[in-house]
């Protein structure tokens, strides 16, 4: 047993450090002046009037880039990220409740075609989404929704359905059906049964289901810089902005945005995360 | 709320009282779009037309503009769309035939021949105009002058190589000094030079020494390419250009625009060759350290790639529109705002005039070799395929930089597939 | 849920339920796909204008020999490598780490914290950042290699796909490990009191009770990932561009024919037969999930 505890310690030691490297360069980045994040040499100890090659004089010139004022950089970063915010949100929203009601329908009802229709939810997920974007921009041109929030909370709650149904599936079939019998006994409508019982017992699912969606919306990129290049514009765009620099890439701004476009999903992750660990079982092992 | 409510109606009546006299403009998300704005807002002031610089990130600037022509009516009213994109513009429909209004607004003789020729004109030598020149940009080099100019590497090179250290005028002399200031165990390199795979730097690396080695990308009258892509000449001027690796940073075999420019700003490299739009940067961030020169030749040519757009008008939206457009360019185009748009950063006249003057040519450290370096720019492919003759050109030159085919063997293949493109798009005579 | 009986009122109400989803999932997949049967057989421009039918004239021309070879072939193996490769790395890994993290102790919780925070970065900004680290000679990792005495490789031009994977292995460890946990976490503790009551060895405890119940769980998170990796673009795009033959999967393939050559025509065939794979993988998982169901059944 001491051997297997060597071997677990050794890799989770390596492993985290070997994945939290580029993060803390990341953070250490973020602090650095433009010179010094692509310096001939290693700077990493972030320490003013060190004379050692590897220090550096930490600033937060990249954090205040995020501001606006900048070359090419028509709009602050606030503008992008408060546009991430809106899509994100709504369509994680709409793919939940979208794919809750659905999972629900399949779980409890008998439908024709089922099979057939899981099937279709399934294989939407395999399709990389840059063979549907001709017709899809078609459709968005038509319909005018390039440049409006709307599209893109649409087309990312699309994205996430699938994976919302087959996630919420597998949690509300773990739901004993009694619960709800019981309630129907009672006089609860379906509807109202599955508000009120179904709902409550499948939020661990939700919180699960919502983290993976918001992660997805948010960092989604291709069809961001396809679709909005005016309003609704997403934070993956301000990025690719910023790579038109005559100076070069602004590192350290690039590194400070990246931090504080990922806080709202660490936060939300952390809040959840006792739901994480105990829920993500897709109801394949039953308890 | 009334407070709201008011300026949302003064919003509103603003915008409808501008709407026959505004125009838009896309670039790409960088400064120059930046000056170009401010002459814009100058323009508002002279005239009351307002003029709205939409800047787009360049990664995917070229898919906004094509995807926003699909529409009926385009969302821009002008657009400074690269040179290459020339012959998809006018044999398309796309942009607005500007021949016979052109010669009538802007002053032609003060045009730079090669400007009008490369930014405006489609098919080549015909007289027919598209555009009008707005950024003449080019390929050159930035050099480390505090190197050059150190007397103990002076001596080490006039003892190496009998001469002295100095801008090299050859390919040849470039390389001796690449090879000279080589030392890797000192983080010291040689040269870095445009060889990326992302989009076109390989191909606008390439041809510094396609052109001046003799070199050529077909038959401009009949597109043949066998003999031209894979000719002799072509073949010595990629092995050429595959042997300065030697002398550049590790995995410069993949060096963009980007990561030319940090291994220079960054203190490790002799030469670095790159567009002179990223110059202004150079010359901020590096000062005195930093010098400038104009492409190499070899056998007594010199050649380098054009960069740099020109201005065009969308031939979907109004006449009202395309009017306020062409005045903006016209007046743009007026000797007066151009010695403005050069005190712009990274704004590049095509004025021929300003370009010889010696008052601009010791304006900035670049400058002189800006100027010269339009005398000799020459552009890739125009035609609407181009696309597809410059992604073919990327892997197959990639290739033989990464070693995987010998140069024949890549050039060879290469001037098969572009002609397989040249005959599915019909050119091929 | 069998039983419930078919009456009018609640198929209604069960296609109330569903039928919101399904029509949008339709709308955006179903639509679009008629519609690039549709392009796939014009000569459909990015700009628009005029098209004109070209019959099967894209489908010839993807399926030519050549063009097959050096194009969709070359992608499709590109692809079927980085996924197989990329999901097997991190399975392996991801479950390895979740073994070692099973068992509580002080600091886990910000040590999960880290390990989870690669994958909520953005691929398309990350992907930039890692050519900055991976850069030949002002790259941190070379910088940190050199200071180690060891050989600094150029990643950005020998080892192209090996940064993909390298990246890929980074930011999706995390999930698999995720899933991982959440299944040991699931496995009843009894079982394992059992077989300690039984004196049965480690390796029969894991072979037997923790492999085969978490199996079905991490069946589905290479599924999941499996999907993902398929589609890897975003990557691609950053590390290498969409062009690079190293590194060119289906997805830029795709792109680099619909959005950098305009080529919507043919980038609809090529969406077509790409399709026509996705149906054939889609289906040899559903099956495995049945499968999956049915001995989950049997042994429930």
């Amino acid at each position: 047993m001491r051997g297997l505890a060597v071997l677990r310690w050794s890799l989770l030691g390596v492993y985290a450090a070997l994945a939290a490297a580029p993060l803390l360069l990341l953070l250490l980045t973020s602090f650095k002046s433009p010179a010094d994040a692509t310096s001939l040499d290693l700077k990493v100890l972030p320490l003013a009037g060190s004379a050692s090659p590897h220090a550096f004089a930490p600033t937060l010139d990249g954090y205040a880039g995020l501001a606006g004022g900048g070359e090419g950089t028509a709009q602050p970063f606030w503008s992008y990220f408060l546009s991430s915010a809106i899509i994100g949100v709504c369509s994680t929203i709409a793919a939940v409740a979208l794919g809750t009601c659905c999972a629900y329908g399949f779980s409890r009802f008998r439908i024709a075609g089922a099979k057939d229709w899981l099937f279709f939810i399934l294989s939407t997920r395999f399709m990389p989404p840059l063979a549907v974007v001709a017709p899809v921009l078609v459709m968005y041109r038509q319909m005018e929704l390039q440049n409006t929030h709307l599209g893109l909370i649409l087309l990312y709650t699309v994205f996430n359905l699938s994976l919302a149904v087959w996630l919420m599936k597998g949690f509300i079939d773990e739901i004993p059906k009694a619960y709800e019998e019981a309630a129907l006994v009672d006089g609860y409508s379906r509807i109202q049964a599955f508000v009120r019982i179904i709902v409550p017992q499948a939020r661990t699912g939700m919180a699960v289901t919502a983290v993976f969606c918001l992660i997805a919306a948010w960092n989604e990129y291709g069809f961001a810089l396809t679709l909005n290049n005016q309003r609704g514009v997403t934070v993956p765009v301000y990025f690719a902005g910023l790579q038109g620099n005559i100076s070069g890439v602004p590192w350290p701004q690039v590194a400070a945005g990246v931090l504080v476009s990922v806080l709202p999903i660490m936060v939300f992750t952390l809040l959840i995360r006792r739901h994480l660990l105990r829920g993500v079982t897709f109801g394949t092992i039953k308890q | 709320m009334p407070r709201f409510c008011l300026a949302l109606a003064l919003s509103l009546t603003a915008s409808l009282a501008s709407a026959g006299d505004s125009i838009t403009v896309w670039w790409a998300q960088w400064a120059p779009s930046d000056g170009l704005q401010q002459l814009g807002d100058d323009f508002a002031k002279e005239t009351g037309i307002a003029v709205k610089v939409h800047q787009i990130p360049w990664s995917n600037f070229q898919d906004q503009v094509f995807l926003d022509f699909g529409n009926a009516k385009t969302s821009f009213d002008a657009v400074v769309g690269d040179s290459q994109w020339i012959g998809r513009g006018a044999s398309k429909g796309l942009y607005l035939d500007l021949t016979a209004w052109l010669p009538g607004a802007v002053d032609m003789a003060a045009l730079h021949p090669k400007a009008l020729a490369n930014l405006c004109e489609y098919p080549a030598g015909s007289k027919k105009y598209f555009a009008a020149p707005l950024e003449t940009d080019a390929c050159g080099f930035a050099y480390r002058r505090d190197w050059f100019q150190d007397p103990a590497e002076q001596a080490a090179f006039k003892a190496k190589f009998g001469r002295d250290l100095a801008v090299p005028a050859t390919w040849e002399e470039f390389r001796d000094i690449a090879s000279f200031f080589q030392r890797p165990d000192k983080k010291r390199f040689g040269c870095a030079i445009l060889t990326g795979r992302g989009y076109d730097s390989l191909v606008m690396g390439y041809q510094n020494f396609l052109w001046s080695f003799g070199g050529g990308w077909g038959d401009p009258a009949t597109f043949a390419t066998d003999g031209h892509v894979n000719s002799p000449s072509a073949v010595a001027g990629l092995e050429f250009m595959k042997s300065l690796l030697a002398y550049a940073p590790a995995g410069a075999a993949n060096f963009d625009y980007v990561q030319c420019l940090e291994s220079f700003t960054n203190g490790s490299t002799a030469m670095m060759m790159d567009y002179f739009a990223f110059f202004p940067g150079v010359a901020r961030s590096m000062g005195d350290k930093a010098g400038f020169f104009a492409m190499p030749g070899h056998a007594g040519r010199r050649a380098c790639s054009l960069g740099g757009q020109g201005f065009s008008i969308s031939a979907k939206t109004s006449p009202a529109k395309q009017d306020a457009a062409k005045r903006f360019i016209a007046w743009f185009l007026q000797e007066k705002q151009q010695q403005a748009w050069i005190r712009k950063e990274g704004g590049f006249t095509a004025n021929a005039a300003i370009l010889k003057s010696p008052a601009f040519r010791s304006a900035t450290p670049y400058n002189a070799a800006l100027a010269d370096s339009i005398d000799m720019v020459q552009d890739f492919w125009n035609v609407p395929v181009y696309n597809e003759l410059l992604a073919a050109a990327q892997r197959h030159l990639g290739e033989a930089l990464d070693g995987t085919k010998p140069a024949k063997a890549a050039l060879d293949a290469l001037a098969e597939e572009h002609a397989g493109i040249f005959a599915e798009a019909g050119l091929a005579k | 849920m069998a039983g419930m009986p078919g009456t009018g009122g609640t198929r209604m109400l069960a296609w109330s339920f569903v039928g919101p989803a399904l029509l949008l999932l339709i709308a955006f997949n179903l639509f679009p796909l008629a519609w690039n049967i549709v392009l796939s057989f014009t000569n459909a421009d990015l700009s628009g204008g005029t098209w004109e039918w070209v019959g099967g004239r894209n489908y010839a021309t993807i399926f030519s020999d050549k063009s097959f070879a050096a194009k969709y072939g070359a992608a499709l193996r590109t692809t079927a490598l980085f996924t197989v490769l990329a999901v097997a790395i991190e399975l392996a890994l991801g479950f390895a780490l979740a073994l070692a993290l099973r068992r509580d102790f002080r600091g886990k919780t910000p040590l999960l914290a880290v390990l989870l925070l690669p994958m909520m970065l953005s691929p398309a900004v990350m992907g930039l950042f890692w050519n900055l680290i991976l850069e030949g000679t002002y790259g941190p990792l070379n910088q940190i290699l050199g200071l180690a005495g060891l050989s600094q490789p150029a990643w950005r031009t020998e080892f192209k796909l090996l940064c993909l994977l390298l990246v890929d292995v980074w930011m999706w460890t995390p999930f698999m490990m995720l899933i991982a946990l959440a299944g040991l976490n699931a496995i009843p503790a009894q079982l394992y009191e059992a077989a300690e009551i039984d004196r049965t060895p480690a390796w029969r405890v894991f072979a037997r009770i923790t492999l085969p119940l978490c199996a079905p769980l991490l069946g589905l998170a290479v599924l999941l990932r499996a999907t993902d990796a398929l589609k890897q673009f975003d990557l691609v795009m950053a590390i290498t561009g969409p062009n690079d033959q190293a590194t060119q999967t289906v997805s830029a393939l795709l792109y680099q024919t619909t959005f950098a050559n305009q080529k919507v025509g043919l980038g609809a065939a090529y969406a077509i037969v790409v399709l026509v794979g996705v149906i054939a993988v889609a289906t040899l998982f559903t099956r495995y999930l049945d499968w999956m169901a049915a001995r989950q059944g049997r042994e429930g």
